[in-house]
């Protein structure tokens, strides 16, 4: 069997056995959502960086809940318009001293929250620079996401569909010409609906899936958080296994001859 | 250029450097204490020190008082105080005509004179100067042989001078309080502060004395007590807080992960306690929330 331990993903040094990773918004509880973590299995969790509420008592900052676990933590720039907005959100996050991971997330749209495509590879160019390990969230394009590579992402992040959409992958073309394509680990983030979609990013050669909203918001987030491990799993086991060729017409399981009902060869007339 | 706080002079408490009052310890340091007890204007004086010392301390205290937002003057040098950036200059007497230092100087930066009289602090008033100092009002060390000129010049000044006046000259927190009842809403000490064990708790005081006054005077300064204006996370809000960590420590934070950032510049935890809240401060506040 090639799922084995030598299948970790290393991403900026770090050695990691699970290939999902978990946002912590939007679960309906702190309690729902330590429970999730645990049963996905995630080892980097992300997060954003807002003001505190300074009317509010209760501590609402996400970390308390992540405490006495070891996890890899991935701050988001989440709420930056553009590129110096992203950077400065990151030195804020770096300087909570939880490591020097960011995901460059640069809205452009309200509505559809795309990837500003330039923004954020300036964003990343720039954070490379501040020695940042920088993975930038980006649209599925193939030659953004080598310009990002290029300038010194250590992982890229191409969405499958706008965040929180749950519409899938709605160009796995796309995405399989950028896995092709990539000397740094593929994250399919963003877009992710259901198991079926984190198992097809990992048959189509995803190196990692990053999800919040499908597991967030399901009716029962801790199973669908087991469930997304599995699928990730599976559909990892899948791709390194080797799918066969799709072809257009059947090719039988059984090889026809010696059917009870095939017609008598020549030869014994 | 000079700080925009130039003619602002919204000050109360003068302190001016006086390095033979505080022997092994540093005038930057010294004058950093002074800052955090809240004094809120800075002269550099030097009788005694060669030029190039006192152009090298100018430039360092320019560094120092532009941290602590507050407004840096030059005894005598207009040319070092060009240099270095400083706010203003301070003249004596018998320094060069004000005219004349107005020229030197443009219309923006701030010129203080000296004054012993009620004639010579009309006249400099007359002159377009920015403040004056009334005194010496008590004898004092740092002007040997000068007549003290008692807090009737104090008085005089409070019902003719229209343009801020400062009382100096020997005022110590022991006498403070005849002064400010004298009509002084500013005051400037020099060894009392410079010379004490912990300056910024001298300087505490003396803030302490001068806002106990202050509220029978306007509803302007009455207003200054609330504290300092800040922005607080796009807020406005007064705070009494004089350094970060006091800002964190009022809004109960002390114990939780937040990063802060002071006019665009993060400030680590290790310097929340030593970075001082000015007047017009954008503190953002920011931690850790959900997020995918």
């Amino acid at each position: 069997m090639m799922m084995n331990d030598q299948d970790s993903l290393v991403i900026a040094g770090v050695k990691l056995q699970s290939r999902m990773l978990l946002g912590t918004g939007r679960f309906p509880s702190p309690h729902v959502l330590q429970q999730a973590l645990t049963a996905s299995g995630a080892e980097v969790v992300t997060f954003a960086v807002r003001r505190v509420n300074l009317e509010e008592v209760e501590d609402d900052s996400v970390l308390q809940h992540l405490s006495g676990r070891h996890y890899t933590f991935l701050p988001n720039t989440s709420g930056a318009n553009n590129a110096e907005e992203a950077v400065r959100i990151a030195k804020l996050a770096r300087a909570a001293g939880l490591g020097s991971w960011i995901k460059v997330e640069i809205s452009a749209n309200a509505r559809t929250l795309l990837p500003d495509p330039i923004e954020t590879l300036r964003a990343t160019e720039q954070l490379v620079k501040e020695g940042f390990d920088v993975l930038p969230y980006t649209s599925d394009d193939p030659i953004l996401c080598k310009r990002l590579e290029e300038a010194g992402a250590v992982a890229v992040m191409p969405g499958g569909s706008p965040i929180g959409s749950g519409l899938g992958i709605m160009n796995p073309y796309n995405l399989g010409l950028i896995i092709e394509e990539a000397n740094v680990p593929i994250i399919v983030d963003a877009g992710i609906g259901s198991a079926a979609d984190a198992a097809q990013a990992m048959e189509l050669g995803a190196s990692a899936v990053l999800l919040n909203s499908p597991v967030a918001k399901a009716k029962d987030p801790v199973a669908m958080a087991l469930a997304m491990k599995l699928a990730i799993e599976a559909g990892r086991l899948s791709y390194l296994a080797g799918r066969i060729p799709k072809k257009r017409y059947a090719s039988a399981s059984s090889a026809p001859e010696d059917s009870l009902f095939a017609s008598p060869a020549k030869g014994a007339l | 250029m000079a700080d925009s706080t130039s003619k602002k002079l919204d000050f109360q408490l003068y302190v001016i450097t006086g390095t033979n009052y505080h022997p092994g310890r540093s005038m930057i340091d010294v004058i950093e204490q002074a800052l955090i007890g809240g004094a809120d204007i800075v002269q550099l004086r030097d009788k005694t020190a060669s030029k190039q010392d006192i152009r090298e301390n100018a430039h360092k205290l320019r560094q120092l008082t532009r941290r602590y937002g507050v407004p840096l003057i030059i005894n005598d040098h207009i040319d070092i105080a060009l240099e270095a950036e400083a706010d203003g200059v301070h003249l004596g007497q018998d320094d060069l005509s004000l005219a004349e230092a107005r020229r030197l100087l443009g219309p923006d930066r701030i010129i203080g004179i000296s004054t012993h009289s009620i004639e010579q602090g009309l006249a400099a008033q007359a002159g377009g100067a920015d403040y004056i100092g009334v005194g010496p009002v008590y004898p004092t060390g740092t002007k040997p042989g000068r007549a003290a000129v008692t807090t009737s010049y104090v008085q005089e000044a409070a019902e003719q001078i229209r343009i801020p006046f400062v009382a100096i000259g020997g005022i110590t927190l022991g006498n403070v309080d005849t002064v400010i009842a004298a009509g002084a809403s500013r005051v400037c000490a020099v060894s009392e502060i410079v010379g004490a064990d912990d300056p910024a708790a001298v300087c505490r005081a003396f803030k302490a004395r001068l806002h106990a006054a202050a509220p029978q005077r306007s509803e302007v300064q009455a207003d200054d007590f609330a504290g300092t204006g800040v922005i607080v996370n796009g807020v406005a809000q007064r705070t009494t807080a004089r350094t970060v960590w006091e800002l964190i420590c009022q809004h109960r934070l002390e114990d939780r992960r937040v990063v802060v950032e002071l006019d665009g510049e993060i400030v680590v935890r290790e310097e929340w306690s030593c970075t001082p809240i000015h007047e017009g401060a954008a503190v953002e506040l920011v931690h850790f929330v959900g997020g995918g």
